[in-house]
């Protein structure tokens, strides 16, 4: 399915994928997913302008290619006809810049206080938002003084090692730019609990998986981390270390928007998407018994878990939930949002951070309701927003199950 | 607990799934997409004329209704209306009798069950009633509709256009777009004190189905009391509100029961081969590849043509998608289709053929394999569209499958 467009003959224009975007719920500005992908595309031709401009908004949140009853692959069309249009306008600065979490990260680092403190002033953002044209209301993560990798120097492979033998199994941990700048205890966590679990994890060399490039129309750019990527993390899916990661959305990338979106074939790219785990689905899938063996703490506590978008596009479900179901004490409700807004990026922007709060508002009505001592949910863009929006802690599935496992 | 896999997301699959979590079962519902509710007119369509000892009789032996029992359709109607009570929305009916409700074009329509909002438009009531076009929404005209029905007999007392204050300039209104801001308690509510004067006089009105997604039953009794006019609702083409209403609130009562909702995943086949008359699983497609799904009772819900459940290939073979189950049909295409375009068409009798215990048999009448249920759209032994009887047949084979699945 490398060439999403062609899907674009099996729509019987149905309008299900109008009915469950949540951008064209939130603003008219927006036609719908299926206006602007299977019906735009007989349009779009490679030497023509593009006919649709309003294809800008869409969030690149997926719901629609999984709604999909037909097969179509309408965020895969939609994303690839975006880029086309970002280069058409131009692609802001900022674009160039919030797409760069790896260079952000590499920059603010070794800076954290001076940087936190200066993101936690609002004449800065005012400023932000005038010359980048950042939100100054948009949630931000706070940089850490040591990142993931050098906080785990001693997991750290260049390359595959032989098999360790019966019982062992071998795990290679893909964390992801948010973990390794802003959150490098959740990856300290996922190493504690794969080793808990008798696994041997090693951290190989990895980059930006390049979503973020991808999501602002910068595909060449996505391209190159997704090439290194697939360079570096093949040979160990090769040598049979699964990848398995904490950030949905990195998972999703290597699974799929390599292939699909950014059109890279072959063996390599192959051998990487098919041994590509989240972490939970990796857990349900291939350590359940050992998992169910250990016990878990009483953790008497109200939760809503928002399954984000992009682990709903890796159609293997809400494995955390059934996990944490587990936990006693534990009474996690289900958000009946499709999405919390962010997309990524997409909520950073300041001519889109209204429509993305919009979308994201039936999730915070409900998180306010008082019930909840926390909220879940598996990508970090997701959590930042949705704490920035409702004042609640939102954790990741693996912090609830370290808490209950310590 | 039992681990049960429902395969399919329609009506048939999400009310199976929800049954069958409510009454404990471990439920794992894989689906490829969301199911044809969206596009539903959100009514359960029993048969017509209504179920009678009579017209019970004349239904092939291998109907699933036969299959059922009348009493197993009684239950199956009960449950439905309970899980949908629970979640706000009263559906209103009998098995015995049928409500004749108008159409968005000017038809007559005849159903088992409809929620209270389509309900209050039978065209048995007595009096004679109006219909209203919302400016700007191209999807319903109340004077298309009215001359129609007009044309029928029907007492429609005249049309009128009601204006929508404060709608934001864009693009052409979907019925789902509409429905949001009737969700939106302020906006409603300007919006029906605009439509007071244009409506003095009418006592019954009718309107496109647009009048809330969420909260949709209190949206339309608080503008019947702000009004002083009853309110019933014509559904309009897809999205349609009332069949994302109703598949809304069985999603939610199967997940919010624990059913684990597998989305964007299509079912392939059999986790292995069923050697000894019973499936382990299936196996689906996922972003990273094939995965398994294991349980110990399997019920396929995946729908006739139109939603892949069934195959119909150039050649003249029609295939069951995931299983290859054995499906009865005309093998020559010729056969396929009836003279007339509006007789009952033999296509749609094609599909898998169920024993009593809903488990797809042979050709020798023998289950396949002892813990497969088969239910909704891929069934054959009727014809849904000539008998008025979709999603009857859908609520019915499901109710029986989970419980077939669960002894």
């Amino acid at each position: 399915m490398s060439q999403p467009a062609l899907t674009a003959d099996l729509c019987l224009k149905c309008n299900i994928c109008t009915a469950a975007c949540p951008v064209a719920a939130a603003t008219d500005l927006f036609l719908g997913p299926k206006a602007v992908g299977p019906q735009a595309q007989r349009y779009r031709h490679p030497s023509l302008p593009l006919p649709d401009r309003s294809l800008a908004w869409c969030s690149g949140c997926g719901t629609c290619s999984r709604v999909c009853p037909h097969g179509v692959a309408v965020a895969e069309i939609n994303i690839q006809a975006k880029a086309r249009l970002a280069h058409e306008t131009g692609i802001p600065l900022r674009d160039q810049f919030i797409s760069r979490p790896d260079l952000l990260g590499r920059l603010g680092t070794p800076l954290a206080p001076l940087a936190n403190l200066a993101l936690g002033l609002a004449p800065v953002r005012w400023m932000m938002q005038r010359v980048l044209r950042i939100h100054r209301e948009a949630p931000m993560p706070a940089f850490r003084t040591r990142t993931f990798r050098s906080l785990q120097r001693g997991h750290l492979l260049p390359r595959p090692q032989p098999d360790p033998g019966i019982g062992v199994v071998r795990v290679a941990y893909f964390h992801g730019c948010g973990t390794n700048y802003y959150e490098p205890e959740l990856g300290g966590m996922a190493l504690e609990v794969l080793e808990r679990l008798g696994c041997e994890v090693s951290v190989p060399p990895q980059g930006c998986c390049g979503l973020p490039l991808q999501s602002n129309g910068l595909l060449d750019g996505a391209r190159a981390y997704a090439c290194a990527n697939i360079r570096a993390l093949a040979p160990f899916a090769r040598a049979g270390y699964p990848i398995v990661g904490t950030s949905t959305s990195c998972t999703l990338s290597l699974k799929h928007d390599y292939r699909t979106i950014l059109g890279l074939d072959g063996a390599d790219a192959d051998v990487l998407a098919e041994n590509t785990y989240d972490f939970f689905e990796f857990l349900t899938l291939r350590l359940d018994d050992r998992l169910a063996a250990l016990s878990l703490h009483e953790l008497p506590a109200r939760a809503l878990y928002h399954p984000p978008c992009q682990l709903k596009a890796h159609a293997v479900g809400t494995p955390a939930l059934a996990v944490l179901r587990r936990i006693p004490g534990l009474i996690i409700e289900l958000s009946d949002s499709e999405c919390c807004g962010v997309a990524g990026t997409y909520g950073l922007k300041e001519e889109k951070y209204t429509v993305a709060r919009r979308v994201g508002s039936g999730l915070f009505d409900q998180a306010a309701d008082g019930r909840y001592d926390f909220l879940i949910s598996d990508s970090e863009t997701c959590r930042w927003w949705m704490a920035g929006h409702t004042g609640l802690p939102v954790l990741h599935p693996l912090e609830v199950l370290a808490r209950a496992l310590a | 607990m039992k681990r049960v896999l429902v395969i399919g997301a329609g009506l048939t699959g999400l009310f199976a799934a929800a049954m069958a979590a409510r009454r404990g079962a471990e439920v794992t519902l894989v689906t490829d997409g969301r199911g044809g509710l969206e596009l539903s007119h959100g009514c359960i369509d029993l048969l017509t004329p209504p179920l009678s000892p009579e017209t019970f009789g004349h239904l092939l032996p291998a109907h699933p209704y036969r299959r059922a029992g009348l009493e197993r359709i009684r239950e199956a109607m009960d449950l439905f209306r309970e899980f949908l009570t629970e979640q706000g929305l009263t559906y209103f009916g009998s098995l015995e009798h049928n409500l004749a409700l108008p159409s968005a074009a000017g038809g007559i329509r005849d159903t088992g069950l409809a929620p209270l909002a389509q309900a209050t438009g039978a065209l048995a009531d007595a009096g004679t009633f109006h219909l209203a076009s919302l400016a700007h929404f191209r999807d319903f005209s109340a004077a298309f509709a009215a001359q129609r029905l007009r044309q029928r007999g029907l007492p429609v007392g005249g049309v009128v256009e009601l204006a929508l204050p404060n709608l934001p300039p864009g693009r052409d209104l979907y019925a789902t777009d509409l429905a949001r801001l009737f969700d939106d308690r302020e906006w409603r509510e300007e919006t029906i004190r605009s439509w007071r004067s244009p409506l003095t006089g009418i006592q019954r009105l009718g309107v496109p189905a647009v009048l809330g997604l969420t909260g949709a039953e209190a949206a339309r009794t608080s503008a019947e009391e702000q009004l002083g006019v009853r309110l019933f609702e014509i559904p309009t083409l897809p999205p349609s509100v009332p069949g994302l209403r109703l598949e809304r609130a069985l999603r939610r009562t199967a997940q919010a029961a624990g059913a684990h909702l597998i989305e964007g995943a299509h079912a392939t086949g059999l986790v292995e081969a069923a050697s000894i008359g019973r499936v382990t699983g299936v196996v689906y497609v996922s972003a990273g590849g094939p995965r398994p799904q294991r349980a110990e009772a399997v019920i396929l819900a995946t729908g006739g043509a139109l939603h892949g459940g069934l195959v119909f290939r150039s050649h003249g073979a029609v295939q069951e998608s995931v299983f290859d189950l054995p499906v009865e049909h005309a093998s020559e295409r010729g056969g396929w289709t009836a003279e007339s375009l509006f007789a009952s068409q033999p296509y749609s009798r094609f599909g898998v053929i169920i024993g009593d215990d809903f488990r797809p048999v042979g050709p020798d009448g023998q289950p396949l394999f002892e813990n497969l249920f088969a239910a909704g759209g891929l069934l054959g032994g009727c014809d849904r569209t000539a008998e008025g009887s979709r999603q009857g047949i859908d609520l019915v084979s499901a109710y029986c499958a989970v419980e077939e699945a669960l002894t």
